[in-house]
Formats: C-alpha cells, sequence, structure tokens
C-alpha cells in the first residue's frame, strides 16, 4: 500500500469513530444490551472503536517506517 | 493493629520509594534548561508511555471516573471516547514538532508558537492563560490526595496533612529534578494505578453480585434510564446529545494541546519513539474500564457516599477488604493524583519563566532554573491553599479548562500546517476563541444546543484567524525557510 492511501484510511478511521460515537452517529448503539463480555453495549461500542484505533495506527505505523527507510529520511 | 495504621504504614512505604526514585531520577540530568524542562531528549519507549498514559489519567480519572459512572451512568462513557481520537493525530504533528524542536531548541509550545508568529505578547498571554487553566487543576489533585488520604485513615489523617505530606513530596522531586523526575515516576505511579485498578475493578462486581455480567443486568432491571445513552445530567435529568457529543470533542481537541502532555513530545529520545506511544496510548485508555466497573459496583449497593467523587474510597472501606489492600488502593489513587500533579506543577513552571517572564527579562540559564524551582513551590502553595477550600465550583472551573486549552489547537495547526496564517491572525484568533468561551461559561442558558462554551469558543476562532491572517500581508519567503528548514 502507498504512504497516501494509508494515510488516508488511518485519516478516515479516525473520523468515522468521531462520528460513531458522538450524536447522530452513536444514536442506534447508545443502548444498555445486549451485554458484551458483560459489559453494557454503548461501552462495549466504544472499547471496540478503540482496540480498532490501535491496529489501524500500528499498520499505519508499518507502511510509514518501509517508505521512512527507502527515502533515509527521519521527517 | 487497627487497619488504619497498617494503612498509613503502606501508604508511608509507598511515598517513601516514590521520592526514592524521583531523586535518584535528577542524578543523571545535565544542569541547564533543556535537562530541567525536556530531559535532554533522553526518555524511551517504556518512560514515554506511562508518563503520557500516568500524566492523562489524573485523580479527575480515578475519583472523578467511578464517581460519573455510579452517579450519571452512560455520561461517563466521554471520557472513554475521547483519548483516542485526540492522540491520533500526534502520529504526525508529534514528531513534527520535535524535530523542529531539535533544529530551533524549543522546549515549550508557546515557543513553537511564536517561533513561527514572533510576539512577546502572545507569548506572554499563552502563558497566562496555560497558569489559568493549570491552578484549578493542580488543586483538584491535591484536594483528591488528601480525600483519599483521609477517607481510608477514618480521618486520622486529615486532608490538610495528606494533601501537604504526598504534594511536599511531589515537591521535593520535581524541584530537585525536573522531567527526569518526572518521567521515572509517573513510570513506576502508572504501572501501580494501572494493576490495582484493573485488580478491584474485576473483584468488586464478582464478590457483590457474582460477575460483571450479573452486576449490570441487575442495573439493567432496577436502573435502566442509568444506562441509556447520554446518561444523566448532575440534577438527576436526562443528559443532552449536544452537551455529550461536543465534551467528547473539546476534550479530544484539547487533549493533546495541555502544555504538559504537548511538551512530552520535546523529552522523547527519537522519532519513533512518539510514534510507538501514539500507537499504543489507546491501550492505557482502555484501563477506565475497570475503573468505571468500580463505580457501577457502587449503583445498587446500600448505602451512599456523602458526594459521588468519594464512591471508590466508600467501595473500599464497606466491603471489608484488608487492610494491605485498602492501603494499596491508597498508594493506586495517590499515583493518578501525584502523577499528573507533578507534570502540571513542572510543565507551568516552565511555561511560565521560559513563555511570560524570560519574553520580557534576559535572564541568565543558572537563573532560568532557579526562578522556575521558586515558581513550583509558589503555583503549589496557591493550590494548597485552594485545597483547603471545599468549594465545589473547582469541578466546574477545570472543566471549563478545558475550554480555553482547546483554543491552542488552531496556533498549533496553523504554525504547522498553513503557511498563509499571520501573527496577527493568531493573535485576534486566540483573543476571540478565548473570549468566547468565558462568555458562555459565564451564560450557559446562552449557549446553542447545549455545546460546550469550548466548541462554541472554536467556532469563532477559526473563521477570525482565517479571515484576519489573509487581511494582513503574509510572512516573508525567508521567515518560513528559517523556521521550516
Amino acid at each position: 500500500m502507498n504512504l497516501r492511501t494509508a494515510r488516508l484510511l488511518t485519516g478516515a478511521y479516525h473520523l468515522l469513530m468521531l462520528f460513531f460515537v458522538t450524536w447522530p452517529g452513536t444514536l442506534p448503539f447508545a443502548k444498555a444490551e445486549p451485554l458484551i463480555l458483560g459489559l453494557p453495549f454503548s461501552m462495549a461500542w466504544i472499547a471496540a472503536w478503540i482496540s480498532g484505533s490501535v491496529i489501524v495506527l500500528a499498520l499505519l505505523d508499518q507502511v510509514e517506517k518501509r517508505f521512512r527507510v527507502e527515502d533515509g529520511s527521519n521527517d | 493493629m487497627e487497619q488504619w495504621i497498617v494503612v498509613t504504614i503502606i501508604i508511608s512505604a509507598y511515598l517513601a520509594l516514590t521520592l526514592t526514585i524521583g531523586l535518584m531520577a535528577g542524578r543523571k540530568q545535565t544542569s541547564g534548561v533543556t535537562g530541567y524542562v525536556a530531559a535532554d531528549r533522553s526518555f524511551g519507549l517504556l518512560v514515554m508511555y506511562f508518563v503520557t498514559g500516568a500524566s492523562v489519567f489524573s485523580a479527575f480519572a480515578f475519583l472523578g471516573g467511578p464517581g460519573w459512572a455510579y452517579s450519571r451512568g452512560a455520561a461517563a462513557f466521554y471520557i472513554l471516547a475521547y483519548g483516542a481520537l485526540g492522540m491520533a493525530p500526534f502520529y504526525w504533528i508529534g514528531p513534527r514538532i520535535a524535530s523542529l524542536g531539535r533544529r530551533h531548541n524549543y522546549v515549550t509550545q508557546a515557543q513553537l508558537i511564536t517561533g513561527r508568529f514572533p510576539s512577546r505578547n502572545l507569548s506572554g498571554l499563552i502563558a497566562l492563560l496555560s497558569l489559568i487553566a493549570f491552578v484549578p487543576y493542580v488543586t483538584l489533585q491535591m484536594r483528591g490526595a488528601g480525600i483519599v488520604i483521609e477517607a481510608v485513615t477514618d480521618g486520622n489523617v486529615p486532608i490538610w496533612l495528606g494533601s501537604a505530606v504526598s504534594y511536599g513530596i511531589v515537591i521535593t522531586y520535581v524541584l530537585s529534578a525536573g522531567a527526569m523526575a518526572v518521567g521515572w515516576t509517573n513510570t513506576f505511579q502508572g504501572i501501580f494505578m494501572v494493576v490495582i485498578a484493573w485488580a478491584l475493578g474485576l473483584y468488586l462486581p464478582h464478590a457483590l453480585y457474582g460477575g460483571i455480567g450479573e452486576m449490570f443486568t441487575q442495573i439493567i432491571a432496577e436502573r435502566p434510564e442509568l444506562l441509556t445513552g447520554p446518561g444523566l445530567a448532575t440534577n438527576g435529568e436526562p443528559w443532552s446529545w449536544g452537551a455529550y457529543s461536543t465534551f467528547i470533542l473539546v476534550s479530544a481537541v484539547g487533549l493533546m494541546m495541555w502544555p504538559h502532555l504537548f511538551m512530552k513530545a520535546f523529552t522523547a529520545k527519537d522519532d519513533d519513539t512518539i510514534r510507538r506511544t501514539v500507537i499504543l496510548f489507546p491501550t492505557f485508555q482502555l484501563f477506565l474500564i475497570p475503573v468505571f466497573l468500580i463505580g457501577f459496583s457502587g449503583v445498587l449497593f446500600p448505602g451512599s457516599p456523602p458526594s459521588s467523587d468519594f464512591i471508590l474510597p466508600f467501595m473500599i472501606l464497606e466491603t471489608n477488604l484488608p487492610a494491605v489492600i485498602v492501603g494499596l488502593f491508597c498508594a493506586g489513587a495517590l499515583s493518578a493524583s501525584m502523577s499528573t500533579g507533578d507534570a502540571l506543577l513542572h510543565a507551568s513552571a516552565s511555561v511560565v519563566v521560559e513563555d511570560g517572564i524570560q519574553q520580557f527579562v534576559d535572564l541568565e540559564e543558572r537563573t532560568q532554573r532557579r526562578l522556575m524551582q521558586a515558581l513550583v513551590l509558589f503555583t503549589g502553595a496557591v493550590a494548597y491553599v485552594f485545597a483547603q477550600d471545599p468549594d465545589s465550583s473547582l469541578v466546574l472551573l477545570l472543566a471549563s479548562a478545558y475550554g480555553i486549552i482547546a483554543q491552542f489547537a488552531p496556533p498549533v495547526v496553523a504554525a504547522l500546517y498553513w503557511k498563509r496564517a499571520t501573527t496577527s491572525g493568531v493573535i485576534t484568533g486566540l483573543l476571540a476563541g478565548t473570549a468566547t468561551a468565558f462568555f458562555f461559561w459565564q451564560n450557559p442558558e446562552l449557549k446553542p444546543f447545549d455545546m460546550h462554551e469550548g466548541i462554541v469558543g472554536l467556532l469563532v476562532h477559526v473563521p477570525v484567524l482565517i479571515g484576519v491572517s489573509l487581511a494582513t500581508p503574509a510572512q516573508s519567503e525567508e521567515h518560513l525557510d528559517h523556521f521550516f528548514g
């Protein structure tokens, strides 16, 4: 994947996250049931987006690292 | 032996260990300003991760978080939601700030902003606004430490003594060792509070209700309104989506603009350390889950604490845990308070001297460092006086502090990414945004859609910054080349 796509996707993920944890995107998910791993649905919903953020940023880092090595800069 | 004595011994041991780590850490640091403020730019991943995590999670998260879950239910989830959002942009912004810091020898946020927009008044304005936002924040941390110690020692160690001893220690290591001490004590405190929070958060629901799912099933049956988004307002009525959403937004924008967190970018050893800290930060955020579980475990528990902020010590004491566990919990809560308090005291002194005083009077490096140390003492003393006053309006002050801090975001973004921005644009924008936030903080009934005043401030700030910048002459190519290199 090229750098530009990776950055766009990372940005898009976090914008989607913002949309889905605030009004109005969060409305369908702001409910207590069903419980997920014992947690209320709305809480598990946010926790899932946070966990996703770790994965997305780690993947981005893999791509960024490859390009930093290729052009030899650290900026 | 009486329980409170055992608890006091454990707390004393914990405080002694913190002090030792703090004092040891400073021994390898150089004596100049870069040493004191930016730890000689030497922090590796372990220290950066905990410094960032432990500075973000303060007494507010450790005491206020369960308090919100207990009294306001789903409203508390806003605290969970904003961290990852606020940190992600730092993957790019962080290394950029760090590289400009290395090139131009910056150690504070205002130095970076005024490096691009040269103005002594702008620098002084940023220092002043930072200080206004910092004092209530430090006060809350001190009061939090005092409350916890008083509660778990059955009142034998009163608030004034508990906050004096714990912050006496913080001030000692911040004075002697600066950023290096803040870094290493936060690493120790961060590990401590994460372990304690997970242990208690998993233990209490099991001991009291037979499981986490079981606990929530009972809460849904008896208090369904509590878990329906966006939870409850302070008066027990349903909270508004406008307030919930803009609390997330303003906290996400403001999070890394807090000078004590922003300046951490200057302490990192290299850019990869910053990037990995950003990637791993959300894992620290998940530690709010057990913190909320502790609060929720109090909802159906008989009896109630004097105020919702006391729910955590209340649960610990009412469930007859062994004294050793109570002592360890207390140390965990102190960790949360002290690890934020030390970073705040350290940053406020650095900012006031470097960005305020130093701009108007030329000081030698040795004098600067001395002056910073005097200011740590002074800020600590002011906050201590406020902390003795049980006036709860300080909590409101802190919420509005985010409204001020979020106004630092447009100048930072403009400095780094918008070449057409001008000094006049940035100054008028900052003044307009802060004035707007202050106005709506004073007149909450006028806020559109119940929005957080900081967001209303940003809605005025950004257009003013852009408009005035475009109306004033662009900065010279020469200046831009020098700044961006």
